[in-house]
């Protein structure tokens, strides 16, 4: 690192967890979690309340100690040498804590310093990355008169002060109105794009579907198998059709031959159970071909979603 | 950079974080004048009295001492005893411990800042401290050495709170032990002296030669002395136990900087009558003891070979720098319990206690 300026040179920087367990007293919130995030990709930690996002992040993020298992971080193990990866991750909690009686500007500005760097560089770095996270307008209010979301977008600054190469963000989208979500994917695509690795738990599953590159399910503190994932995204699932003929819909489709168990109506129309990608283009190609004047045929629920229900669904448990 | 060079940065930057974060607003002025207002009222207070200590500024200067050591005492504990646990109820331990601030810069920096924040509150009475010493009759050993010595004892008191604030995890209830700590050494080595020294008693016989009152001739004088009577009853053993007094802030203050006296060997400020009652309780009570008022020389008075104060204290066994010491060991091992119990990353975890 260079005195005074922030890291002016970039090295990708993957992430590798291997077997990781961690657990408080009798509750194991962490049973076996194995995983790698690459440099320029989005990974999704997906994974219902409870299932160890939250202590897996903590444990990525050098704050806690895994009980087995291994951590690599640009190939430097956080647990022994925990300084070493320290200037390379961003972490963003979950929680919204901020120096109440700072001002933005002078939180961030503090941040960026506890990295080392002096005066000079921590207030060019606070300017931009208020500027990154759309604080201008309260740059120089304390800290405690921010709303929920507000207090998300310091937080999220305060992941990024030290440019770091990867990026853990604990639940970045909560409270955040739907303007500044759609600008965190474009700066999360952003910083992708330029090599970083991002690691993002969260619940709000429709977001993630729109930036993961990749995704780690997270159950009861363990990761489901590449296996199971591929069978669950091979599983059939529904798609919703609109025409502008809705009452002809449901006539069409039996006329093009789609079975009747396959179909289900609900307060909003029609969905039909397509095997795979194959069969649904199908289904779309005959419906068009039959003079059926097609609005929507996209799938009922995100690819991710999916993937979690059918997952949690395909549970021996 | 040098590596203490480096680390000292952070030191300071944890220390202006804190005192700006913590410290530094409105009501931390009030309480600064509300102490101003306080100390106006003692000093005109103890200048009413002054004659009593024949116009001495002795009086007023050790009383504005104590008053600030009685004041940090209820200050401190309520300021520094939440600094590490208080910043992990509020969110932000943590994001500070994934930077490359280091476990030990944050403990140092924050004791640092409740030390300066307490030292406020002698910075507040230095005009009346300039007072007293205009008043005359403290000398400048004994302004540095008190001054000296309070300063380190409202070290030790940051020194305990920041500590117990890093391993208890509860906010208010480290805070309860801070001031039950500070108490302990304020009061409860008093109490424990009292008592033990009260129930450890001893047999004195006493032997006294008074004069025959039944040949008291027509001018008034007395012409035999009376056979010798003999008495007993028992005393406490307080020198069995006067090292008790010795981790006390207020004794450890008075026993470093007494040093002023009047002509005829009296303490001329607080610090002196303090260290004079600890000193006298090193001395062994006699069990035999020999009171002779009857064959006194013309001109004597009984009792006048007792030593004054001034020769007590000069030949006791001086204390201070033993009480410093035990309360430095006290204060590093708190900040040292701290420091393990909050380093990252972290391995066992206190029941229900969350890191960020």
């Amino acid at each position: 690192m260079s005195p005074g300026g922030h890291v002016t040179e970039f090295e990708p920087v993957g992430l590798v967890a291997d077997d990781v367990r961690r657990s408080f007293g009798d509750v194991h919130a962490v049973r076996s979690v194995s995983f790698e995030a690459r440099p320029g990709s989005i990974t999704a930690l997906i994974g219902p309340n409870g299932s160890g996002k939250t202590t897996l992040l903590l444990m990525l993020a050098t704050l806690l100690r895994p009980d087995a298992g291994r951590i690599l971080i640009g190939g430097v193990d956080p647990v022994a040498e925990p300084m070493r990866v320290r200037p390379i991750i961003g972490w963003m909690p979950d929680s919204l804590g901020s120096w109440a009686n700072l001002t933005v500007r002078s939180a961030l500005e503090t941040t960026h310093r506890m990295y080392g760097h002096d005066k000079a560089a921590a207030r060019q770095r606070a300017g931009e990355l208020i500027e990154t996270v759309g604080l201008e307008a309260l740059a120089d209010r304390p800290t405690r008169v921010l709303s929920r979301g507000q207090k998300q977008k310091l937080s999220l600054a305060r992941a990024l002060a030290n440019d770091p190469s990867v990026l853990l963000l604990d639940e970045p989208a909560s409270g955040l109105d739907p303007v500044a979500r759609v600008e965190l994917r474009e700066l999360l695509l952003g910083l992708a794009a330029r090599g970083r690795t991002v690691l993002i738990s969260s619940h709000v599953l429709a977001e993630l579907d729109e930036v993961a590159t990749d995704a780690v399910y997270l159950d009861r503190g363990t990761t489901a198998s590449t296996e199971a994932v591929a069978r669950a995204r091979a599983a059939a699932r529904p798609w919703r059709i609109k025409a502008i003929d809705g009452f002809g819909l449901g006539p069409a489709l039996e006329r093009i031959g789609v079975d009747s168990s396959r179909i289900a109506t609900d307060s909003q129309g029609i969905t039909v159970t397509m095997a795979d990608d194959a069969d649904a283009a199908a289904v779309l190609t005959a419906l068009v071909a039959a003079g059926l004047r097609v609005t929507w045929f996209a799938p009922a629920v995100g690819e991710l979603e999916r993937t979690l229900l059918d997952l949690a669904k395909g549970d021996p448990e | 950079m040098t590596a203490i060079g480096a680390f000292l940065r952070g030191v300071g930057l944890i220390v202006s974080l804190e005192l700006k974060q913590r410290v530094r607003g409105v009501a931390w002025y009030v309480i600064l004048g509300v102490f101003f207002g306080l100390v106006a009222v003692v000093t005109v207070g103890v200048w009413v009295v002054t004659g009593t200590w024949g116009g001495s500024g002795g009086g007023l200067f050790s009383s504005v001492v104590y008053f600030v050591l009685l004041l940090a005492s209820l200050i401190s504990p309520a300021l520094s005893g939440n600094a590490i646990n208080g910043e992990r109820e509020g969110g932000t331990l943590a994001t500070i411990q994934v930077t490359t601030i280091t476990t030990g810069q944050i403990v140092i920096g924050k004791w640092l800042a409740a030390w300066v924040a307490s030292l406020a509150l002698l910075v507040v009475t230095v005009p009346f401290l300039a007072i007293a010493v205009g008043i005359g009759e403290v000398s400048a050993a004994t302004v540095v050495s008190s001054l000296a010595v309070l300063a380190a004892e409202l070290g030790v008191l940051a020194a305990l709170g920041v500590g117990l604030s890093g391993v208890i995890r509860k906010p208010l209830f480290s805070v309860v032990v801070t001031y039950l700590t500070v108490a302990a050494l304020s009061i409860g080595t008093l109490i424990a002296f009292a008592i033990a020294g009260t129930v450890t008693q001893v047999q004195v016989t006493q032997t006294t030669v008074d004069f025959d009152y039944s040949t008291t001739t027509d001018e008034g004088t007395i012409a035999e002395c009376a056979p010798p009577t003999t008495t007993t009853y028992s005393v406490p053993r307080f020198d069995l136990y006067w090292g008790v007094l010795v981790a006390n802030p207020y004794v450890v203050v008075a026993d470093a900087s007494y040093g002023d006296f009047t002509r005829d060997g009296q303490p001329n400020d607080l610090f002196g009558y303090i260290a004079y009652g600890v000193r006298q309780a090193q001395v062994a009570p006699e069990t035999e003891r020999f009171d002779d008022y009857c064959h006194l020389a013309p001109g004597e008075y009984f009792g006048q070979d007792q030593p004054t104060p001034e020769e007590v204290l000069r030949s006791g066994v001086p204390s201070w720098f033993i009480g410093l010491s035990i309360q430095a060991v006290l204060a590093a091992a708190a900040l040292f319990a701290a420091w393990r119990l909050t380093r990252t990353p972290s391995g066992r975890l206190a029941k229900g206690s969350r890191i960020a």
